[in-house]
């Protein structure tokens, strides 16, 4: 027995929804078991020291926030990493405070064994926007690769909800006609 | 509100799913990427500038799959001519690029390239204004006449100059019914590419009236054909945003959902009316683009100290997604009320297509 139309367009549709929610729940379980975030803070871009920005957000000249240095894995809490260029970047790490801001002294200055934050934010203007400078993303390279996924994740999810939208349309019987786009019309 | 740990700020989801949802109505509608739109969107949202670029560029290109697979199913794309200006277009862009860092290295300030974008902007205005307005007046007179008026009218001379070019290789585009040199196609693809590149944008509104103008291809196919070289300058965009550390994908993702519906209304709608009707949208969205650019243009002139004209410029790009909305869903309503035989103001019935 032939298939209706609004049947194939209701497998269309459930098929493909399984499928976009499958890659769905797949970005979503990368995004927070950090594999992502990995590959966003993966190689240092320039000299410095690794931190996790997050630590020290509300230091302020008053009140500043001391950062110990030291060659630890994972950066916990109030800890700063010395990296070189090219280096892979320790886990939890979002940005580097660079030499050259260290030496500006500024914003952050090298007291012994510690680094001493007292401006970790400012504001900044671009293309006529403000925006908040931190020193989260500052310095840090992304995995090449992880262009690569974004793509064809990105490609692969806009296909899924594409066919998925058309196998819904399909299935509520709304069958769409190619235009004549050469043929008078009223 | 949702913590978005790569961007490192929390934002709405129900507004990114807006923006998407607006931007893929006028993006699926006019065959552009929306950019220009979208970024500024996500500057008010809070996310910084850098990234609100890369979140852009990257939904776009998962949009313009959406948009494409819909226009496909209407016949909308020209495959051949797609697929032929697709190196160009990937050339212009390289090109553009590295034209914008090779002027910035001379000192060409970003005043000047924003000057440029506003008067190619004016232009292409102007122009396809004056064009729609005697297509439609010709769609009205011929009507009149009791003649039976095609789903396309364009009065332009320019693309029978570019067709008459016989240059080898010469290919056949079946669905738009074009026999062109497949280097004319390849030099619009180039040129296009370059003021995109230039300027920083996915070049869907410059592309669109190239292909309508130039290479001589209905409105309809020129929009789906365009979608699908957003989707590969899209892809490449978003390639190197992700690795420039632009990009959140979360982020885009709620735009990407939002986008979907918006797309499948902006793409279906597009049969209900007739190629000026889209190219009437088309101008008025350059036209409110070029406004909010040239409110910005101002507010460097005068030494970035009215912060108020910055307001309104963020403002102004905001309306413009909604009265392009607005604009597209009115069309296809009147649309609707006038195959009913309803009333429907006087400058409706040549825009839009009753029955085939």
């Amino acid at each position: 027995m032939a298939v209706s139309f609004k049947t194939k367009g209701a497998i269309k549709f459930v098929v493909w929804a399984a499928i976009a929610v499958a890659l769905s729940v797949y970005l979503w379980v990368e995004y927070y078991n950090g594999t992502l975030v990995s590959w966003y803070y993966y190689k240092a871009k320039t000299a410095g020291w690794a931190v996790n920005s997050e630590t020290f957000k509300d230091a302020t000249k008053e009140k500043p926030a001391v950062l110990q240095i030291g060659t630890f894995p994972k950066i916990e809490g109030l800890q700063a990493v010395p990296v070189q260029k090219g280096d892979r970047l320790p886990v939890n790490t979002n940005g580097i405070i660079d030499d050259k801001t260290v030496k500006d002294g500024k914003r952050v200055s090298l007291e012994g064994n510690t680094l001493k934050v007292t401006v970790p934010s400012q504001i900044k203007e671009s293309k006529g926007f403000k925006f908040r400078d931190t020193f989260k993303h500052k310095g840090v390279e992304t995995n090449p690769w992880g262009g690569l996924w974004c793509v064809c994740y990105i490609l692969a999810l806009g296909f899924a909800l594409g066919i998925m939208a058309e196998g819904f349309t399909d299935m509520c019987g709304l069958k769409l006609e190619k235009i004549k786009h050469y043929e008078g019309v009223h | 509100m949702f913590d978005f740990m790569i961007a490192g700020i929390e934002a709405p989801i129900l507004l990114l799913v807006l923006t998407g949802m607006t931007v893929g109505m006028v993006g699926g509608f006019i065959g552009v990427g929306g950019g220009y739109m979208v970024t500024p969107a996500l500057i008010v949202f809070g996310f910084p500038g850098y990234m609100a670029a890369g979140i852009d560029v990257t939904h776009i290109a998962g949009k313009s799959v959406v948009a494409t697979i819909r226009h496909r199913q209407l016949g909308n794309i020209d495959w051949v001519l797609g697929l032929a200006m697709v190196g160009g277009t990937m050339m212009g862009v390289e090109m553009g690029v590295r034209l914008l860092n090779y002027t910035k290295d001379l000192g060409l300030s970003g005043v000047a390239l924003l000057a440029a974008s506003v008067a190619i902007m004016i232009g292409l205005f102007l122009y396809t204004q004056i064009e729609t307005h005697r297509a439609t007046k010709r769609i009205t007179e011929l009507a009149k006449e009791g003649k039976t008026v095609g789903r396309e009218l364009k009065v332009s001379r320019i693309p029978i100059f570019f067709q008459s070019i016989a240059l080898k290789p010469i290919i056949r585009c079946h669905t738009a019914r074009l026999v062109v040199s497949m280097w004319v196609v390849v030099i619009v693809g180039i040129a296009t590419g370059i003021l995109a590149g230039f300027f920083g944008v996915g070049g869907g509104f410059i592309r669109v009236p190239a292909l309508v103008y130039v290479v001589g291809t209905s409105t309809h196919i020129a929009v789906g054909t365009d979608l699908l070289e957003i989707v590969v300058s899209g892809g490449y965009g978003a390639l190197r945003q992700y690795m420039s550390g632009n990009v959140d994908m979360i982020a885009v993702f709620f735009m990407i959902i939002g986008a979907m519906f918006g797309a499948q209304f902006g793409s279906i709608a597009t049969s209900f009316v007739r190629g000026p009707a889209i190219r009437f949208i088309l101008s008025y969205s350059l036209v409110l683009a070029t406004v909010g650019a040239f409110l910005r243009l101002v507010y460097f002139l005068t030494g970035q100290q009215h912060t108020f004209i910055n307001f309104f410029a963020v403002v102004f790009t905001l309306g413009e997604m909604i009265f392009l909305c607005l604009f597209i869903l009115s069309l296809v309503w009147f649309s609707v009320r006038h195959r009913h035989g309803k009333w429907v103001p006087g400058w409706i019935p040549a825009l839009v297509v009753v029955k085939e």
